[in-house]
């Protein structure tokens, strides 16, 4: 017994040390530019006349057809990202069901002799977009009780027949 | 009774006593400030049925029971979940129909579409807060009473 005690106090104490690592290996806490939360990488192409088009703020058609072709909605105008050189954010169109308005999409940027196109992850535009929508400072609770009100209304009746089956089964001597 | 009178702790009572309002200001100020901070309705119910379970424990169920009767945790139970379902049938209602189900912004709590979207949120938030509080107290004082001993409970209190 004693030994099977030792062990398990070795492996909670290596479930600590791992514990500790993660927390400090974990990004920054809210990082807009924290790789796995601001996009998603696409492919990359020759760079020849598209920079030169994307500066004058012209959808290349060799970009639109590249998208297309993989399945995603061709940008409809392309704005430069101020303060920064060889970064484009790309634009699409609106899209009834998912975006009511123009939306910020494609996110291109310039690697030596190749453009990457890389697609902004949903979590950019609620971090951006939230506040002016909701007026709502708590990303959280926008999340929960504003986009994802039907999950958090679902979650309120999993609670209610939570108690109600519990009032079923065990108060039996009086009624509801 | 009497028995378990002599069992009673001065100083358990007292802290309870002076610990359950401020237990409660406390769970109110966490569902108010769901939209500002960190918290919300799930965790404001929550606490605010520890004060309850507390008070059970510093005194009695019974005395808990009086204060928190059967009656009144069946309709808060449900009255919660009313007013969420409410809140987003009122966005069908003010807008005739051209809104979705829980868009709070169509309902004319104030003039700018994203303030109501606000306070709607916060009133759901309130919603779940109820509901939440109601069904933790009501399994807490399902679990706690005696299944045979019933009667005498009810009896004492």
């Amino acid at each position: 017994m004693k030994s099977l005690r030792a062990i398990a106090l070795i492996l909670i104490f290596l479930l600590c040390g791992l514990f500790i690592y993660v927390a400090e290996d974990i990004p920054v806490f809210g990082d807009p530019e924290a790789p796995p939360i601001k996009s998603v990488k696409l492919f990359t192409m020759e760079v020849d006349q598209v920079v030169s088009l994307l500066d004058q703020h012209i959808v290349p058609e060799k970009l639109s057809r590249e998208l297309v072709k993989r399945g995603f909605p061709p940008p409809s105008h392309i704005e430069k990202i101020p303060g920064i050189d060889g970064e484009w954010n790309a634009f699409i169109e609106k899209e009834e069901p998912h975006y009511a308005k123009e939306e910020k999409y494609y996110w291109i940027k310039k690697e030596g002799n190749n453009v990457s196109v890389s697609r902004y992850a949903f979590v950019v535009r609620w971090i951006e977009k939230g506040l002016k929508e909701t007026a709502v400072p708590n990303m959280v609770t926008y999340g929960l009780a504003d986009y994802r009100g039907y999950d958090t209304l679902g979650e309120t009746t999993v609670i209610f027949t939570a108690g109600v089956s519990v009032i079923l089964l065990l108060r039996r001597r009086s009624r509801l | 009774m009497k028995e378990k009178q002599k069992e009673r702790n001065v100083v358990v009572e007292t802290v309870a006593r002076v610990m359950i309002p401020f237990i409660q200001l406390f769970a109110l100020y966490v569902i108010i400030h769901g939209a500002g901070g960190p918290g919300g309705g799930f965790q404001g119910g929550v606490v605010f049925a520890s004060a309850f379970i507390l008070y059970v424990i510093a005194f009695n169920l019974a005395g808990g029971r009086e204060r928190f009767p059967e009656s009144a945790n069946t309709i808060f139970s449900s009255l919660g979940l009313y007013i969420y379902a409410g809140i987003g049938l009122l966005a069908i209602i003010f807008s005739l129909g051209a809104a979705q189900y829980l868009n709070y912004g169509f309902i004319p709590f104030t003039s700018h579409f994203e303030e109501n979207r606000a306070l709607g949120m916060d009133f759901v938030e309130m919603g779940i807060g109820i509901t939440v509080m109601a069904i933790t107290a009501s399994i807490f004082f399902d679990l706690a009473q005696k299944d045979g001993n019933g009667k005498e409970e009810e009896e004492e209190g």
